[in-house]
């Protein structure tokens, strides 16, 4: 019974991340930048939430206004960091840096303004708890999870294939020399893919801490995960990342049946060596 | 005085830490955020043996150096067959990894709560009980570590890392091996991260997991980038200079539970600021 | 005649796409040959394999009678076949001289067991690297420029410096790709004069070349290579006049 549950939440945990997941394959995809200072937006997404909750807005609106919060940071970054490094023809080396940088400003100054604790989002119905037949628990919490995630996830894919921004941003991924020469301004959709994604990224950086409780420096393992699902699922495939952050986090669960949950990191750093000695290139490496 | 002198010892052993980060990041072009792990277990490595009595300080030294070499050399492999970014996932997974390990292994490490009463170092049987006498020791392994740094970048050792760093096909092309070249300045850069863990270890007599989180290989790669890639003044000025940074910010009255916090947030803001204006460090070469 | 370089039905496909198709030639000793065909053709793929930096999916690849197929690019530039780049790929952080340097086969301190232990005569052996360095770049017309970062050098420069480096690696078939590309006329027959000059010092050479005038010029024999596979053989003269190869060639028939 046990297993099943750990399955459950692993689903659960893993739609969460898998959104974190596609939302940095969106942005590596189309800038090329390893943005490690994804995980410092996931997190604020989280602190803005709970500070709006704490000064008395509803939850939904406190949700939509954290998720601007996040896109003007992430568009920022892109506007003022990434975009002159790229201008200027900066190495991967110092972009990474530099994002690293940027990681460790937005973590810290969470620390510095919050505190370096947790934090716990008040009482409410996210800690609900609905038995389900076969003695299964889901709570408020681990419900709306799924549900936003997928659908996040749907909509990502949809807007991806279906609507001209998203070809724009595919065919900018696919191409950049060619995309520069037409009409397609990679640097702007750079930003609009960025703020896309730190938009993205702010749902499981939401829905996680009113489970877990908030922390600063929280964001760097989910994102760890999150890139590893990337990796294992196919630079390009934004499905392949989604599933394969499921199928981790699910294998993260079950491994709860027989180790300890502080090496859970193991178990995904595993599972990682594993792709890169078998599989470097991913699942479903090449489709768009 | 022991003041100062503190200062210089914890400085001369991020100088190791610097050289060993700036093979790494700065001559070879390796982005590494785990070279704080490879540190850490050196030190837990030296701890462990002069608190077991089983080996006195130089050939526990030696070990610590040698499993250095390994571990680096392991953490480095995926670089030579994965592309570039790729190579983040393992860094950042090989650091946080080795913080899960410091932090629960307990039998081997203390866990939390940190390792203390590590034996002072010794030599020949004789105990080093002085800050003197530890600066002593500090200093010839720095000095030594900084001659073989200057030595290798003089070499054709260096100038094929160099190469390497700009263009793996390109050497390849030349008719030189891009994989041995890799895997001999892993190992370099670990044995410099093992020794420098050894020194902290019996310096401090206490060590605990926070000094070998991600945060200490930021702060690693922070002296690199201030520093200056691929020059020994760079190596050995990074260091110097950060370390001097907190005793600065003790006059600004930062409440003590946020000096880390503040700490943390200019190493940040110097990682981006530098990477925009400043890309060759104070006294280095173009990262 | 044997053949020294000898390419048989080799066939490579990135993705979908093929770009070489059961591609076979050979080409003697001695002399410049140059390998043309429309954008596409395989050119590039072909030098790639030839010089291991692709895994064909079949066929071979024979030089002076031994099989090359397998082996790592180091290891064919040991057996004696150098090549350069299209876009250079120059180490422009480093002088001129250190990147003639780099090539030269010498590994005397290339370990850091020599660098650390054997210190003087590392940098004995260095000097005398120098030396041989500064020959190769006086070859080419750089010895003036030896200490420059290479980001200094103009195109030009820099084109005659991959050639500088490609010379250093003492192989004997060279492989140009594009050597002449992107150069102003006073450049372009410098190049010239240097590619008849290696031919006449006992080098082989293989060029992908697009200016029919500069193919006209060197080469010896001429290779068409059409949809990644070898087309038509023979005196530039011939090749060139052909307007079977030249509608082909002009008429966008990719």
């Amino acid at each position: 019974m046990l297993a099943l549950q750990l399955l459950v939440n692993g689903i659960v945990t893993g739609s969460a991340l898998g959104v974190m997941a596609v939302s940095f394959a969106l942005i590596y995809a189309t800038t090329r930048v390893f943005h490690v200072a994804h995980a410092g937006v996931y997190t604020l997404g989280g602190y803005l939430a709970w500070t709006l909750v704490h000064r008395g807005v509803p939850d939904l609106p406190a949700l939509v206004l954290a998720m601007a919060g996040c896109v003007v940071v992430g568009s920022l970054i892109q506007i003022l960091l990434y975009g002159p490094l790229d201008r200027r023809g900066a190495a991967q080396l110092v972009v990474l840096i530099a994002s690293l940088g940027a990681l460790a400003v937005i973590q810290n100054l969470i620390a510095a303004v919050y505190s370096p604790d947790i934090l716990e989002f008040p009482p409410n119905w996210a800690g609900h708890v609905f038995p389900l037949p076969g003695g299964l628990r889901l709570t408020g919490v681990q419900i709306a999870t799924v549900v936003v995630d997928f659908i996040a996830f749907g909509l990502t894919l949809a807007f991806a294939h279906r609507t001209l921004l998203g070809k724009r941003i595919r065919a900018v991924a696919s191409n950049p020399f060619l995309a520069e020469i037409t009409r397609l301004e990679p640097r702007r959709v750079h930003v609009y893919v960025m703020a896309i994604a730190s938009a993205l990224v702010c749902l499981p950086g939401v829905l996680g801490p009113l489970d877990y409780g908030l922390q600063p420096y929280g964001g760097v393992t989910p994102l760890l995960t999150a890139t590893i699902a990337m990796i294992a699922g196919g630079i390009g495939s934004l499905a392949g990342a989604f599933a394969l952050a499921v199928a981790i986090v699910v294998l993260q669960n079950l491994a709860l049946l027989v180790m300890p949950g502080e090496w859970s990191i193991g178990v995904t750093f595993a599972i990682f060596v594993v792709f890169m000695l078998l599989r470097p290139r991913g699942l479903f490496a090449g489709k768009a | 005085m022991d003041y100062f002198y503190s200062y210089l010892i914890l400085a001369e052993i991020y100088t190791l830490l610097g050289l060993s980060t700036n093979l790494l990041v700065g001559v070879v072009g390796i982005f590494s955020v785990s070279q704080a792990a490879v540190f850490g277990v050196g030190a837990y490595i030296v701890g462990d043996f002069l608190l077991a009595g089983t080996l006195s300080f130089l050939p526990a030294l030696a070990v610590a150096a040698l499993a250095c070499i390994l571990l680096n050399v392991l953490i480095s492999l995926p670089s030579l067959r994965v592309a570039g970014d790729y190579f983040v996932v393992t860094s950042f997974g090989i650091q946080l990894l080795a913080t899960a390990t410091f932090t629960n292994w307990t039998a081997g490490t203390g866990g939390a709560n940190g390792m203390p009463g590590v034996p002072p170092p010794d030599l020949l049987g004789l105990p080093i009980e002085s800050t003197r006498g530890i600066l002593a020791v500090t200093t010839v392994a720095t000095l030594v570590a900084c001659l073989a740094f200057w030595l290798i970048l003089r070499a054709p050792f260096g100038r094929l890392l160099k190469a390497i760093r700009e263009d793996e096909s390109a050497v390849a092309a030349a008719g030189k091996g891009v994989l041995s070249a890799k895997v001999s300045a892993a190992a370099l850069a670990g044995a410099f991260a093992g020794v420098a863990g050894g020194l902290y270890a019996t310096y401090l007599s206490f060590i605990d997991p926070s000094s070998f989180d991600l945060d200490a290989s930021i702060l690693l790669l922070t002296m690199v980038v201030v520093g200056g890639a691929r020059t020994l003044a760079g190596s050995i000025f990074g260091p110097f200079l950060l370390l001097a940074l907190p005793q600065v910010l003790t006059f600004v009255a930062i409440p003590t539970t946020y000096a880390a916090t503040a700490r943390q947030l200019v190493y940040g803001a110097l990682l981006i600021a530098f990477a925009l204006f400043r890309p060759q460090g104070l006294l280095g070469e173009r990262l | 005649m044997t053949a020294y370089l000898e390419v048989c039905g080799v066939t490579h496909n990135f993705g979908g796409l093929q770009a070489l198709n059961d591609c076979a030639f050979a080409i003697s000793q001695g002399g410049i040959t140059c390998l043309v065909g429309p954008n596409g053709a395989g050119k590039t793929t072909i030098f790639n394999v030839i010089t291991g930096f692709l895994r064909p999916d079949t066929g071979r690849v024979g030089f002076r009678g031994r099989t090359l197929s397998g082996l790592a690019p180091q290891a064919i530039v040991h057996a004696g076949i150098a090549r350069s780049f299209q876009n250079l790929r120059l180490f422009t952080d480093l002088t001129a001289c250190d990147n003639v340097m780099l090539a030269l086969p010498d590994r005397a301190g290339e370990t850091p067991f020599g660098a650390l232990f054997r210190p003087f005569a590392t940098a004995r052996s260095d000097r005398r690297r120098r030396a041989d360095a500064l020959e190769r770049l006086d070859h080419v017309g750089l010895a003036a420029r030896a200490d420059e970062r290479v980001r200094n050098l103009s195109y030009g420069e820099q084109k005659l410096l991959t050639i500088a480096r490609l010379l250093a690696t003492g192989a004997e078939l060279l492989l140009l790709d594009e050597p002449a590309s992107g150069l102003a006329a006073g450049a372009l027959d410098q190049v010239m004069v240097l590619l008849r000059r290696l031919r006449g010092e006992g080098k082989t050479l293989l060029v992908v070349e697009h200016n029919t005038r500069v193919v006209q010029q060197i080469a010896d024999e001429v290779l068409f290579l059409h949809q990644g596979h070898l087309l038509a053989q023979g005196p530039p003269a011939r090749i060139i006049a052909d307007p079977a190869l030249a509608e082909i060639y002009f008429g966008g028939a990719l």
